[in-house]
This record gives structure tokens, sequence and C-alpha cells, in this order.
């Protein structure tokens, strides 16, 4: 985004501050973390400006007028202008969310009345029926270490459902280190406030994930991340697998939330804990099944709901001979 | 020993540093290669030439152009009879421990026998693994004061012996007793291998049973068996019946396979023969496909022959009976809802898509093997004959084409397909 790329180099106080300054201050909240550092880095160019931490809108966008004024020397008299505009687009963009979000925090959580929030049991959380919701979802394959296997994420039949297909190739690329490949990955994007804070998902009262899928008889893998501020929690997720049956009917997958086991930098950690719902920022689908071609996957929607019949807790225990700690 | 012999050993000891090394950086199994190691202080500047040695060696075989024969790889060689089964492996294995008796170099055999195993198509076979893990020496590795267990002892063997256990983990295969028993003879109970195991016992029994359409591990070979597997798999009414339209031709007749006389299996549910019934001549039924089904590592495609949906307005609405007794009612909703504030549906209308009435699996996806399994489904659904059949079968993707609206333009054979369709559809008319 231009604005961003803008931000990054510049100075504004309500930006979020990149990763190594936050793990640099890990005690302290991220906020504080933007404003001690971000207060070395005003512009030589306009210091008096810079000081004064007004936040009117006019007062920002004249500051930002004259940074780009200094900053940019190249002599390209079209781009520009339009870029400019772009920057003034999206600074109106996200104060427009900043006030809707203000807005929605007095009738209640995500902008919807507190009786209807608590009283719900079912709640569809993506759906497929335009290419914006084709947006929120990023494709990776094992492309990204070399390797051979394509997928592709388009809309289904119709307009109403997602298709994601591909090839999978198990064949190792030639790097010297890796021994195996062969995996595709579709992710969703974590959720995004105004100024691109990052938001997460609250689905502490619900107990089970619901996903109407057609598939072609391969074995998925859906992974579960929380909220990824810190950075140890970077490679955590929680899985569990998605079997579809392969067929022209459309399936419903039920995956209770306290089957997903712990897993840290891709291998199943022997000390495990519940999946804790309140802040989940990110669902993917994996297919790693070492089966060499092409397949693929039709999603409906995915949602969550409270099954009152299930009442576990956690699937699994811990066990006195892999984790004696744990015991003592 | 002399002096170039003692030089040798160096090489060999410092190129096996390096290996543990990088691996224990990287966290990868041993590769297969060794890598250059950075020659110490007393090396000379030049290479170490094998022909300029001091030991005079055998006369090498000649060497393949592309990769150069792994140490002890001659074991492999395939034997008298040329058969690679398990017989061959166990014997090459064997002849291991006879070549040598101190075992010298059995970390790298272990790696290359574990590369060949997929090649003999021993990869599931417990036995070959617990063979395989005999090639260690016993009690050797085990730590044996306080100081062995602190540091990894015997990292590289520590290192094969996860080797091992991987590959029986990627393969599905379940360790046992025995495996136990000599993973504690070899490294001790407090080993990383044995951590392994233990670990393996956990996650296998717990995930044991997760797949709730389960497949078996060895599919039948025969064409027929494998297609009226698929057939049952993706059907979820029991009570559906599969049918055999057409066997294949013996492949010891004397004219070639023709591509018309493959197998044709197909499957129809009651209820779905019924919808057939019901349903109305104007509108055409399709034939989609092919779809792909993977069952484990094999893949069957199949056809389907659907309706569309039809349009809210023509859609006929069942019609409830008043209930003439209430101790006997003849609806009964038992759903989860305990009260009026229970709601479990979700806020979205579901992909609806028109009835399916029959799917099958050929052995060819030409339009004239499908004409036969539709004159096949003729004799138990006499409504077929008067109802148009249109063919719209898309290429080798597996994907459902748009019923409605394409995006992009048909590819020019469905269009021919559309010709014979009509003369498909007099056809049906006449008959």
């Amino acid at each position: 985004m231009a604005l961003v790329h803008k931000l990054l180099n510049g100075t504004c106080i309500l930006r979020k501050c990149p990763k190594p300054r936050v793990a640099s201050c890990p005690f302290w909240g991220t906020r504080f973390a933007d404003y001690c550092s971000s207060s070395f880095q005003k512009p030589v160019a306009a210091p008096g400006k810079a000081s004064s931490q007004r936040k009117t809108k006019g007062s920002l966008e004249e500051r930002h007028q004259r940074e780009v004024a200094l900053e940019i020397t190249s002599p390209e008299d079209k781009p520009e202008i339009s870029f400019d505009k772009a920057i003034k687009e999206e600074m109106k963009d996200h104060f427009r969310r900043l006030k809707d979000d203000i807005v929605k925090y007095w009738i209640g959580p995500e902008g919807r009345p507190l009786h209807e929030v608590l009283m719900e049991q079912a709640k569809v959380v993506w759906q497929f029926r335009s290419k914006e919701d084709l947006d929120k979802w990023t494709v990776t394959s094992d492309k990204a270490i070399g390797g051979r296997s394509e997928v592709f994420l388009k809309m289904g039949k119709n307009n109403q459902s997602a298709l994601l297909y591909g090839t999978l190739s198990s064949e190792a690329p030639q790097d010297g280190e890796s021994g195996r490949s062969g995996y595709c990955a579709m992710v969703s994007k974590i959720p995004r406030g105004p100024f691109e804070m990052k938001r997460s998902y609250d689905w502490s009262q619900f107990n089970t994930l619901y996903l109407r899928v057609r598939g072609d008889g391969r074995p998925w893998m859906v992974n579960i991340r929380e909220d990824t501020d810190i950075i140890q929690r970077k490679d955590q997720m929680y899985s569990y697998f998605m079997f579809t049956r392969g067929g022209p009917y459309w399936q419903e997958v039920k995956i209770p939330f306290s089957k997903f086991f712990f897993s840290n930098q891709g291998r199943i950690r022997d000390a495990q804990y519940q999946l804790l719902l309140d802040k989940i920022s990110s669902i993917g689908f994996t297919l790693a099944d070492k089966v060499d071609g092409p397949f693929f996957l039709e999603i409906d929607f995915i949602g969550v709901f409270t099954d009152p019949a299930h009442t576990e807790e956690f699937a699994y225990e811990n066990s006195p001979e892999l984790n004696p700690r744990l015991f003592k | 020993m002399s002096w170039a012999q003692a030089i040798l050993l160096a090489r060999g000891l410092s190129r096996g540093w390096g290996g543990i090394c990088s691996t224990a950086l990287t966290g990868a199994p041993f590769s297969q290669v060794p890598p250059q190691a950075p020659r110490g202080l007393h090396c000379s500047a030049a290479t170490h030439n094998p022909d300029s040695s001091l030991v005079p060696r055998p006369p090498e075989p000649p060497r393949r152009p592309v990769k150069a024969l792994a140490v002890h790889e001659e074991l492999f060689r395939p034997a008298l009879d040329g058969a690679r089964n398990k017989a061959n492996f166990v014997r090459a294995v064997q002849n291991f421990a006879e070549y040598n008796v101190h075992k010298r170099g059995h970390v790298d055999f272990i790696y290359l026998a574990l590369r060949k195993m997929r090649e003999y198509g021993v990869e599931r076979d417990l036995s070959v693994y617990n063979l395989l893990l005999d090639v260690f020496p016993k009690e050797v590795f085990r730590p044996r004061n306080i100081f062995h267990s602190i540091f990894l002892h015997y990292p590289r063997q520590q290192e094969c012996g996860i080797a091992v256990l991987e590959q029986m983990e990627n393969h599905g295969v379940m360790p046992n007793k025995e495996t136990e028993f000599l993973l504690l003879q070899i490294f001790g109970r407090k080993s990383y291998p044995m951590l392994k195991l233990v670990r393996m016992k956990l996650w296998f029994t717990r995930f044991k049973n997760i797949n709730p359409f389960p497949v078996p591990r060895d599919l039948p070979q025969d064409p027929v068996d494998l297609a009226s597997l698929a057939l049952r798999h993706m059907e979820p009414d029991l009570s559906a019946r599969v049918t055999t339209y057409q066997m294949p031709l013996p492949k010891d007749s004397p004219d070639a396979m023709d591509p018309t006389e493959t197998h044709i299996v197909g499957i129809q549910s009651p209820e779905q023969q019924s919808a057939l019934a019901r349903h109305d001549p104007a509108r055409p039924i399709f034939v989609e496909g092919p779809f792909s089904l993977w069952l484990r590592d094999k893949c069957v495609y199949y056809h389907i022959l659907r309706a569309d949906l039809l349009p809210p307005e023509e859609r006929e609405v069942e019609e409830i009976p008043e209930e003439w007794n209430l101790y006997y009612p003849m609806q009964l909703d038992l759903a989860y809802g305990r009260s009026s504030w229970d709601d479990y549906e979700f806020n979205i209308d579901e992909v609806e898509e028109g009835p399916v009435f029959a799917i099958c699996v050929a052995g060819a996806h030409d339009q004239a093997t499908l004409a036969k399994w539709i004159q096949g489904l003729q004799e138990t659904n006499p409504a077929l004959a008067r109802i148009p059949v249109v063919f719209r079968l898309s290429g080798s993707s597996g994907e459902l084409l748009a019923s409605s609206d394409l995006e992009e333009p048909p590819p020019p054979p469905p269009e021919g397909q559309e010709e014979e369709d009509t003369q498909q559809r007099q056809q049906q008319g006449q008959s």
C-alpha cells in the first residue's frame, strides 16, 4: 500500500511500529512501543510541525503533503499527482473506518447489539459469494521453498462457492537441505481494523467449527493460529485433520475445538494445551498427503457453532512419560 | 598405523564431523553426499587426488555418469533372479553383517538401505525395519555415566535411529515390542530414538481411527472392484445398488484393447430411481464429468447424471397432511432446539444444486462409453428413455462446469457433442 510505504519512512504516531521494536520492549504495551520509538524518527526537515501532535485531519494531510514535497526529488509528474491522491484517499478511508469503529463500539461488539451477540449459537465467519470474499485468503504452495506444486483459488460454480485446485508434487527441491516436500495451503488473512491494526476473532461462546465442503477424498489439515503479536507465537498453531469423502454431494464437516492439538514449528509438541478461543487470528487448510497428482476442494462457507451435545474440554492428556515436569 | 593411513582417517573424521555440525544446525536428515570439509591446518594445499594416493587401491568399477555409487551399494545390486523383493533385500542386509564383522560404516549402510526400501517394495514391512535396526551394534551406544547422558552420546548413530523411525512414521508403520526392545538394547531408555518411539506409540494410537470414511490399506487391483469400492465410498445411501454394465475384455484376447470395451460400473439408490421416474421429460438431464476421486494413492474418475435445479416457481411444495392423531403423530421433529430461543441454523443460504440421479465409473471418458451406461440405466429406469440427455464432459481437470453461466467460453469438444446430443435426443425420442 502506498500509505504504508510512506508512513514507514516518515512518522506517524497512530501507526504501529514494525516488529523488531516491539520485541525489544516486551513488557510495555505495543502502543507505548509506538510512541517511544517513533519520537526518535521525526524527520529533520519539518521539526516545527512534527513536534506538535495535533491529530486533526487537515493538519496531518498538510504535513504529509509537505513531506511529499520534500522527499520526492525525481521529476515524475503524472504518477506523483496520483500518488498524492492515493494517499489522501487512503487516509480518508482509514479515518472513516476509525469513525465506524468508534460508533460500532458504542452499539456493541463488532457493531451488533450485545444481546444478539450473546445469544448467537451459529455464526458464519467466511463465505464465498463474491470475488471480495476470495481476497481474504492467501494461497501458498511449496514453490516458496523450491518445490513443484501449484495451487490456485477461484470462484466456483455460479459464484456460489470457492474452488481451491492445483497439483501436488512431492519432488524434493534440490537445495541440499530439504528431504521432503509437497504441500499446498490456503490461509485466511488476519482481520485488520482501521490503520491496519491487527484484530482477532472471538469465538469463546462457540465450541465447534463447521465447514461445508466438497472434496476429492484427500485428507486435509485444518490449522488455527492464535493472536500473533508475541514473537514466540509465530510458529505455533493448533491443527486437526479434515477427511473429505469425495463424490458429488456436499459434505458437512464438524470439528470440535477440543480436538485441536498443539504444534510448534511444524512438529507436535509433548505438552498439549487446549485451544483458547478468545483471540483467533487466522485459519488455514493444508494438503500434504505425499500423493502426487491434481486435487480440488470446493468450500461453500465456514462457520462456528455451539454443539450442546459436545461437553469435552480437551481431547489429549499429557503423559507423565513424555512430560515428567508437568506431573511433579 | 602409518602416517598415510592416519591422514586418510583424519580426513574421514573431519568430513564426518562436518556432516554432524551441518545436520545439527539444520535439523535435516543426513544428506546423501558428505559436504566438502574445511581442510585442517596440517593438510597440504593440493586437493586429495585419489589417483595419487599412497595406499594402493583395487581398480574402481566404471562409474555411472550421473552419480557415484555410494558405499556398500554393490550389496544392493540386483540378484541372480533380478527380482526386487523382500527376500533379496533381507539377503543384502544380512550380507552386510558378514562383509564386516565390526560393522564399519553401518550408519551409511542404514541410510542407503532406507533409500532402497521403496525400490524393493518393503517400506511398509515392520520386520524389515526391525532387521535394519538389528544392524546397529548393541550395548555400545548406551550412556554409561552422567557425562554420556548430558552430552548427546554418539550423535550420528542417534540421528540414524531417528531417521529409521521417521521413515516408519512416514509410511504409517506402527512399531511393536521388538522395535522397542531393540532400541532399548542399542540406545538405552533416555535416548532420542526411544523418545521418538514413545511419541509414535502415543500419537499413532490417538489418530488411528479418526477417519470417518476409512479406505482399506490394500486397494484391489482389479479395476471393477476398485470402481465398486469407489462408488460405495461416495454414495452415503446404504441401500444403493452397484451394477456392472460392462466388464472389460480379458487381456489375452486376440484383438487389441478396444476403447469402448472398458469396464462400466454404476450405482443408484432407490430414492434416486424414484426421483428420476418423477422427473419432467421436458427438462434435459446432464452427464457431467469426469471428476476425480482419490482413494489413498489411486485416482478414480467418475461421471454423474444430474438435473438442473428447478426454478423456485416450479418447485412443488410438499403438503404436510394434518395430524389426525396427536398420540401417534406422523411427523416428529426431534431437533436440538429446546426452547424458542435456540437457533442452530446458519444465517446463509447454502449452495443448492440439482439432484443427482446416478454415478458411474468407466474406463474411458468418451461419449460412447457413457452412452452405454445410459442404455444400461434405461433397463431399471424406463422413464429415462423419454428424457433428453446432454453430455457435458470437460477436459481432464476435475472442475464442475457452471450450469447456467459459464465464465470462460466452452471448449470445442462440448460444442461438437451438443450436435451429437440433438441426434441422441432424436434417437431417445424415437426409442
